[in-house]
């Protein structure tokens, strides 16, 4: 069963802007998809339709067969909590902890108190980020960072991880880092979706990549390389 | 709601209030201001009335016989007096009686008690003492007496010294109650105002942590509440601030009260009134901020 599925569809931005344009797209329940595209083909919009902050213009994005349009903006949050996101730019509360971010991520979910001393130390030693949980985002690299995210994204164990460009502002050992992290979450079953820019990557990874351009799908390979 | 809600959220309510700083301060400041104008209004009309109260009741009407009218007389038109439903209370004082309190006060002085010695016969004169239900009522009673068929036995009426006295504390006293209400209601609009106004500037500085809140999973119930919860603080603490100004205030003003109320001066009101005065301000301190936290999120909600 797919995971995730889109259906016919377009997003047009408010000034009539045409970002994407009938899309259709299956994802099964288990995939390494990378997403590539010049920069303004849609990827991040791909991307958003997906964890909902914004909404299709026409078509449908399905979850686990459930139209995302049809759940109501109070029950978003709800449906989140089934998503990962990792962000370029992080998205950190600037005035927690490391700790404080991760643990966020349970807390709005209503987790114990327990539970959060148990997962998240577990969580921040898989990223390799034990040592620094009591710094705050500012106190952190750009790797380091981006590490928190992916923390904060994987401690709820969701059934898909999105990450759009996760690797952007990082040097190449930290890039690659962050990509072993989601290769070894995406092998213990995990959908993992990426949007790059990144060639070597794509090209080493060597999974279904599809391509964008003007807000169109114009291939999409199952084991490819970086082409666009 | 889940009680770990409740306490999360109330967590990061005071963390924010903490870390806001000298807005945090500011705007406690502007709260308390407002409460503490609209308290001392409100305390200061309700201890001048105590006052008037008790100067009205020293008021009275006193009615005086010419010296050839006899005490059965004088009884005869009390008792027709006693009818009027204007008059609550009326005593007969004889001349006996007023020269008898005329000398208790002059015993000390020795002109006087030398004086009444010298004369032998009472100069003074037999009166009716009138107390009005209502202080307003004292020119009916008057205009009633001078005008009534037993007008030509009476020497004098006296009221109208005390009358002008009176009229000046009432319209004194009104004057205080308007300006104090007007004041008020200016002060707690800035303060509703300057409350609503920090609250949102904090949200400002949150915007875009309530996107990445709600990116994450938040329910709206989960950002709101530390923000209703900050407008409790500013509340409570404001409410705690006033208190401690409205007792230095009353230990100000209380030389000038005392005695003028009964049952001691405004600090031994305001400690009477501790848990009112306190409790007012809270719950008006609690409302202001928590409606400001409500209605200040609501815009920023929409991811
Ligand atoms: N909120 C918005 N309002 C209007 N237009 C938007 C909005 N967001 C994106 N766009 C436009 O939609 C197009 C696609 O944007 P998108 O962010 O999806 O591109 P992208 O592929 O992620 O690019 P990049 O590689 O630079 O991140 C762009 O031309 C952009 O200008
Ligand atoms: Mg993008």
């Amino acid at each position: 069963m797919p995971i995730l599925k889109f259906e016919n569809v377009s997003k047009i931005y408010p000034g009539k802007f045409m970002a994407l344009e009938d899309i259709n797209l299956v994802i099964e329940g288990g995939e390494f998809l990378s997403i590539v595209g010049h920069s303004g083909s849609g990827k991040s919009t791909l991307l958003k339709l997906i964890y909902a902050e914004e909404q299709v213009s026409g078509g449908h994005v399905y979850f686990n067969n459930r139209a995302i349009d049809s759940i109501n903006q109070k029950h978003l949050p709800y449906y989140r909590r089934n998503i990962g996101t990792v962000f370029q730019d992080f998205k950190l509360l600037p005035q927690k902890t490391a700790f404080e971010n991760v643990a966020y991520a349970l807390e709005v979910s209503d987790e114990t108190q327990e539970e959060i001393n148990e997962l998240v130390p577990e969580i921040l030693d898989i990223v390799g980020m034990a040592d620094k949980a009591h710094k705050y985002p500012r106190q952190l690299s750009g790797g380091e960072q981006q590490k928190i995210c992916l923390a904060r994204a994987l401690v709820r164990k969701p059934l898909i991880i999105i990450a759009d460009e996760p690797t952007g502002n990082l040097d190449p050992t930290a890039t690659w880092e962050i990509i072993q992290l989601l290769l070894k979450i995406n092998s213990m079953g995990t959908t993992v979706v990426l949007a790059t820019h990144n060639k070597d990557i794509v090209d080493k990874l060597n999974r279904r990549v599809i391509a964008l351009d003007g807000g169109k799908v114009i291939r999409d390979i199952k084991k490819g390389r970086y082409a666009i | 709601m889940k009680t770990i809600k409740l306490k999360r959220t109330f967590k990061e309510g005071l963390d924010n209030f903490r870390r806001n700083g000298w807005l945090s301060f500011a705007t406690v400041s502007v709260l308390a201001i407002s409460l503490y104008v609209i308290s001392v209004t409100i305390i200061l009309g309700i201890s001048a009335n105590m006052v008037l109260k008790n100067v009205q009741d020293k008021i009275n009407v006193s009615v005086y016989f010419n010296s050839d009218v006899t005490e059965s007389r004088i009884l005869e038109i009390k008792d027709k007096l006693v009818g009027y439903q204007e008059i609550q209370s009326i005593d007969y004082v004889s001349k006996e009686q007023a020269l008898a309190q005329f000398r208790k006060i002059g015993e000390k002085n020795v002109s006087i008690s030398q004086a009444l010695d010298e004369i032998d016969d009472n100069p003074l004169l037999s009166a009716l003492v009138i107390k009005a239900k209502n202080p307003s009522q004292y020119d009916l009673i008057t205009k009633a007496i001078s005008n009534s068929n037993f007008s030509a036995e009476i020497s004098r009426i006296d009221y109208e010294e005390n009358k002008a006295a009176i009229d000046r504390l009432s319209s004194v006293i009104k004057l205080v109650e308007e300006v104090g209400l007007t004041l008020g209601i200016i002060f707690v609009f800035i303060g509703v105002l300057i409350t609503f106004n920090a609250i949102r500037l904090t949200m400002y500085a949150h915007k875009h942590e309530f996107e990445i809140m709600r990116l994450v999973g938040a329910s709206n119930i989960y950002i709101r509440m530390p923000f209703v919860f900050e407008g409790i603080f500013y509340g409570t603490v404001a409410a705690f601030v006033v208190m401690i100004c409205l007792f230095v205030t009353s230990k100000f003003l209380a030389p000038l009260t005392r005695g003028s109320i009964s049952g001691g001066d405004i600090v031994s009101f305001y400690f009477s009134h501790f848990f009112i005065i306190f409790g007012g301000l809270l719950i008006s301190g609690i409302f202001l901020g928590t409606l400001s936290g409500i209605i200040a999120i609501r815009r920023y909600l929409k991811v």
